[in-house]
């Protein structure tokens, strides 16, 4: 049997699996041994669990974490919201593990939902949007991401949906989770944490436009460059990373290895840099993961006053949305990104959170635009 | 020992770096501040952090406490902690730089820096020290090349030091020197 009937076999099945966006392809894991619904009592036990040593490609857990539980974590209280009862965070152990190529089609096109709607409308987007500017004139906060989300009625099949995603839209990161009673199909482009050995790096993004007939890479990087506010928001998002990475990095080790490249994608460049650093001695996951999540680059900076900022404002729990999907190796490796693009269906709904960042010189119809654009690509495949 | 006093912030690390290069640092945040440390410590550092120094009274206690018996430095909201301990008023500005990089240059005589040389380093400040401000011993010896706001002070006196810049920051050129100097004064 091929791969692709393979996967159209598990597909068919029933069975919970996960696909995850690798060098070359995708990987698909599938056949879960165990199921762990992660919550603020278990996260730590889970995270400094021993596992026997790994030999085999399926000794590792692969699953995410919401927002909420990170918040949690650095003792961050996230006040009574309208919450859907998401699951907090949930890792599987997958006894199997298949490699996929690119181009996989499953186009089936049998959904039904209906149209979405903002959970925001631009008056009160700019009232808040306003009232953050003030934050950042009094230094409270120096950036901060606004998010909405976007809601419809649904029933859809989250291998269709990801298949025609993938076409348009091949993201470094992308991710799709298929349970019973759950989905998330993501085009996440930015890695948040690789850690191989004593080795770790992260990728922020913070710039992206889309590929045109008249620009290329030359022209893409002098627009990221000639942009102020791009600029700016990407140097603040570097050296709040190199200081997430030096809490649990060995003295002078945390190097800026790429600093402020434009990466060519399908469809899109993305302005990035890469951070790198040696771990200390005797660091753990549960350290790691404290220290670098939520990825700053989504929520905006200093962190700690800024998501208490976001949480006293946001009425809507933001459930998947700047959480973390990935995975941990038996061995101690992790592959973590920031989950972002994505839709999640749960309860015959289907949501798409977006955030676009305030800075002083930024402007509140602009960015609702620019929030409506990103989310309007995942809208996209409702059609 | 260096012992930081971090404000919440999310740079307060770049500083534990910068000056693990020169000596042992330890870091607690102002709500967990330990003096037995303190004392054991030839300098303290005030980390950068959102807000204003009036938000932050712990800090203040500590500054009154042990200036003249240490060597203080501040960077951005600490630079800011040091001069409104001082008497200082601390004001917003219409231009606001986060994740600016400018020329400082070096406007005093009475500094460890050479008069006229230019640095050109990352700044993150809503806010600045309002002028003229006068102090016994302080000087302010950078400031901006364009706005001309006051960028570092220098009390060789008492080793007191402020940086409104940010001499962590990636976007700092040789910020690496100009921690050596004031930790060697």
């Amino acid at each position: 049997m091929n791969k692709l009937n393979h996967l159209k076999e598990i597909h068919k099945s029933g069975k919970a699996y996960i696909i995850y966006k690798s060098k070359k392809g995708f990987n698909l894991y599938t056949d879960f041994s165990k199921k762990i619904i992660l919550s603020n009592k278990n996260i730590k036990s889970f995270l400094l669990k021993k596992n026997k040593k790994k030999s085999k490609n399926t000794d590792l857990f692969i699953g995410f974490f919401g927002y909420e539980l990170l918040n949690n974590l650095i003792d961050i209280k996230v006040p009574k919201q309208k919450n859907s009862n998401f699951p907090k965070g949930i890792f599987y152990k997958p006894e199997k593990k298949i490699k996929l190529s690119n181009n996989f089609t499953y186009d089936l096109r049998n959904f039904q939902s209906g149209n979405f709607k903002i959970n925001i409308n631009k008056k009160n987007y700019t009232k808040i949007f306003n009232k953050f500017k003030k934050k950042i004139k009094s230094g409270e906060t120096y950036q901060i991401k606004i998010c909405t989300k976007y809601k419809t009625h649904s029933k859809i099949n989250p291998l269709d949906f990801f298949s025609r995603l993938s076409k348009t839209n091949l993201a470094p990161e992308a991710f799709m989770i298929k349970d019973d009673n759950y989905s998330i199909i993501s085009c996440s482009p930015e890695n948040l944490i690789t850690k191989e050995g004593t080795d770790i790096s992260t990728k922020p993004i913070a710039g992206t436009v889309k590929k045109t007939k008249y620009l290329n890479r030359t022209k893409a990087l002098n627009y990221f460059r000639k942009n102020l506010k791009e600029t700016k928001e990407h140097n603040m998002i570097v050296d709040m990373e190199r200081n997430d990475l030096s809490r649990i990095c060995k003295v002078g080790s945390v190097k800026l290895s790429k600093q402020k490249i434009v990466e060519e994608y399908k469809d899109l460049f993305h302005y990035v840099s890469l951070i790198k650093g040696k771990l200390k001695k005797n660091i753990n996951n549960f350290e790691i993961i404290k220290a670098m999540m939520p990825g700053g680059s989504v929520i905006g900076c200093p962190k700690i006053n800024t998501l208490n900022l976001l949480n006293n404002q946001e009425k809507e729990n933001r459930n998947i949305y700047t959480g973390s999907f990935g995975y941990i190796k038996f061995n101690g490796d992790m592959r973590f990104n920031i989950i972002i693009r994505s839709i999640l269906n749960f309860k015959n709904t289907s949501e798409i959170s977006v955030a676009s960042g305030v800075v002083v010189d930024s402007n509140a119809n602009h960015e609702f635009n620019e929030n409506f654009i990103k989310a309007k690509a995942l809208i996209d495949l409702f059609k | 020992m260096i012992y930081v006093i971090d404000h919440n912030d999310s740079f307060t690390h770049n500083v534990v770096h910068q000056f693990a290069l020169f000596d042992n640092v330890e870091c607690d945040n102002y709500d967990k501040i330990n003096e037995n440390k303190i004392r054991q410590a030839s300098t303290i550092i005030l980390s950068p952090g959102p807000g204003n120094p009036k938000n932050y009274p712990a800090t203040s206690k500590i500054y009154k406490k042990f200036k003249r018996k240490k060597k203080i430095i501040g960077i951005c909201l600490g630079f800011q902690h040091i001069l409104f301990c001082e008497g200082a008023k601390i004001i917003e500005q219409k231009k606001i730089y986060h994740g600016f990089q400018s020329k400082v240059k070096v406007v005093s005589n009475k500094s460890l820096f050479k008069k006229g040389q230019i640095f050109k380093v990352g700044r993150y400040h809503s806010l600045k020290l309002k002028e003229p401000f006068k102090s016994n011993n302080f000087e302010i010896t950078m400031r901006c090349l364009n706005s001309k706001i006051a960028m570092a002070f220098e009390n060789n006196k008492e080793k007191i030091y402020g940086f409104q810049f940010h001499p962590e920051s990636f976007l700092t050129i040789n910020g690496n020197i100009l921690i050596k100097k004031i930790l060697s004064a």
